[in-house]
C-alpha cells in the first residue's frame, strides 16, 4: 500500500538520513529503531506529508502520496508521543468527542471493554489532567479503535508504559494485523511487539 | 455530507472546550468593564464629555480584550497535536483556519457584542448610536477574529515574544477603528462607511485561510 523509494532528508544543511526504502501492505508491522534525534519523527512526518523530502518518492495504492493525500489521509490514524485528549475534560468527554470527530460507528460496549482492558474504567468521569501520563498515553490508544482504520503510524507508542499495558498494545497491534491492517511505529527501546521488518535510522 | 457532520463534530468540541475554560471569557468581559469604570473614573463625571468620546472608548476596550484571547487561538491545539489531528481528519489547515475564525467570534466576540448595550448606558451613548455600534462592531469583530487568526498562528513558533502577535492586530485595526467610529459619528455616511467596513471584512476573510494556513503547515513541519 505504501511505498517509500530512496527517502533522503536534510535540514538546515544536517543529514538526518538517506536513501530509506521500505513497504508497508496488508498485515505487516514495522519498526523504526534509532537513537534519539536519529529522524525518527521526521520519517513518520515524511509519510504524513508534513515534511517535504530533500529525495525520493512516496507512493500511495500505486500514485504520488501528494497527489492522493486526504485519500491517504482516510486510511490512517496517527498517534503521536504527545497526548491529544483535552485535559480539562473528563475521560469521558473526550471520548465523546473523538466518536464524534470521526464519525465512529463504535457501540458504548466495546468502549466500556477496551477501558476495562487498558483498566481506565475507573476514571470515566475524571479529568484528564489527574490521571498520570502513562494513563493519558494509554487512553489516546482508543483512538486507534474509534477511527477503526488500516494504516497506524505511531511515534513512540511504548514509551512511559508499563509491561502490562506494553502486552496489552502488542496484543491490539496483533489484532490488528490479523485484520490485514499496517501498522509502523516507531521505538528506541526493545519491546516483545512481533513485527515484520525493522528499520535502522 | 461527512464534511457537514465534521464541521458540526468540530463546533461541538469547541462548544465543549470553551465551556470548560468559561473563565477566560469571563475574565475577558470583567477587564473590559473594569477598563470601562477606569476611562470614567479618571474623565471625571462630566456626562457630555463621557459620551462625546465613548463610542472611542468602547472601540478601544473591544480591540483590547480581545487581542487578550489571542494566544489561545491556536496554541492549545497545536502542542497537543489536535491541529494535526483534525488536518488528518480530511480538514485543509485553510478549512481549520475558517472554522477556528468562526469559533473565535462565536465564542470570543458574541460575548463583547452582547456586553456592549450595558456599556452604552455605563458611557452615556444614545439609544439611536447604538445600533450603529452594535453593527459595526459585529463586522469589526469578525476582521479582528481574521487578523487574530492570521497573527496567532504567525506566532506559533514564536515562544518567547507573544505580545508581537497582539502589536500586529492592532497595527492592522487602525483602519477598522477608524471606519467603525466613522460610523457612529458620521450617520449620514452610514452605508458608505459600512460598505468599506464590509470590503475590508472580505479582503482578510480572503486572506486568512490562505495565510493561516500556511502558517499552521509551517509550524507543524518545524515542531
Amino acid at each position: 500500500m505504501i511505498l517509500v523509494k530512496d527517502l533522503s532528508i536534510e535540514r538546515s544543511n544536517k543529514k538526518i538520513f538517506e536513501n530509506v526504502n521500505l513497504s508497508l501492505g496488508p498485515g505487516k508491522i514495522i519498526l523504526l529503531k534509532g537513537k534519539n534525534g536519529s529522524g525518527k519523527t521526521t520519517l513518520l512526518k515524511v509519510l504524513l506529508n508534513l515534511i517535504e523530502p530533500s529525495s525520493g518518492v512516496i507512493y500511495w495504492k500505486g500514485k504520488l502520496l501528494k497527489k492522493n493525500l486526504y485519500n491517504f489521509f482516510n486510511h490512517v490514524t496517527y498517534i503521536a508521543d504527545r497526548t491529544s485528549s483535552l485535559s480539562k475534560l473528563s475521560v469521558q468527554e473526550n471520548i465523546k468527542i473523538w466518536t464524534k470527530i470521526f464519525l465512529s460507528n463504535i457501540s458504548n460496549s466495546q468502549i466500556e471493554n477496551i477501558l476495562k482492558t487498558l483498566k481506565l474504567d475507573i476514571y470515566l468521569d475524571q479529568k484528564v489532567n489527574s490521571l498520570s501520563f502513562g494513563e493519558t498515553k494509554k487512553l489516546e490508544f482508543l483512538r486507534l479503535i474509534i477511527e477503526n482504520k488500516k494504516i497506524w503510524i505511531l511515534d513512540e507508542p511504548l514509551s512511559n508504559l508499563d509491561n502490562e499495558s506494553i502486552n496489552v498494545i502488542a496484543q491490539t497491534f496483533e489484532d490488528h494485523r490479523s485484520k490485514e491492517g499496517s501498522i509502523i511505529f516507531s521505538s528506541h527501546q526493545e519491546s516483545e511487539i512481533n513485527v515484520s521488518e525493522e528499520v535502522l535510522l | 455530507m461527512m464534511i457537514l457532520n465534521k464541521i458540526i463534530s468540530f463546533y461541538y468540541r469547541e462548544y465543549k472546550l470553551n465551556l470548560s475554560g468559561f473563565q477566560d471569557i469571563l475574565t475577558n468581559i470583567i477587564f473590559f468593564f473594569v477598563s470601562i469604570f477606569i476611562f470614567i473614573f479618571s474623565i471625571g463625571p462630566d456626562k457630555e464629555t463621557i459620551s462625546s468620546i465613548g463610542i472611542g472608548i468602547v472601540w478601544t476596550l473591544l480591540l483590547l480584550s480581545s487581542t487578550l484571547s489571542l494566544r489561545k487561538f491556536y496554541q492549545d491545539d497545536f502542542e497537543n497535536g489536535n491541529l494535526l489531528i483534525m488536518h488528518l481528519n480530511g480538514l485543509s489547515f485553510g478549512f481549520i483556519a475558517i472554522l477556528k475564525t468562526f469559533s473565535h467570534f462565536i465564542f470570543v466576540q458574541i460575548p463583547f457584542l452582547l456586553s456592549i448595550p450595558i456599556a452604552c448606558i455605563l458611557l452615556n451613548i444614545a439609544n439611536d448610536e447604538l445600533i450603529y455600534l452594535f453593527s459595526s462592531f459585529a463586522i469589526g469583530s469578525f476582521i479582528l477574529s481574521c487578523l487574530g487568526s492570521i497573527s496567532s498562528s504567525m506566532n506559533l513558533m514564536n515562544q518567547r515574544n507573544f505580545l508581537l502577535g497582539s502589536v500586529i492586530v492592532m497595527i492592522f485595526s487602525v483602519p477598522i477603528i477608524i471606519f467603525s467610529v466613522g460610523i457612529v459619528s458620521l450617520e449620514e455616511n452610514f452605508n458608505s462607511l459600512i460598505s468599506i467596513l464590509f470590503g475590508i471584512l472580505l479582503i482578510v476573510f480572503a486572506i486568512n485561510p490562505w495565510a493561516s494556513g500556511l502558517c499552521l503547515k509551517l509550524s507543524l513541519e518545524n515542531n
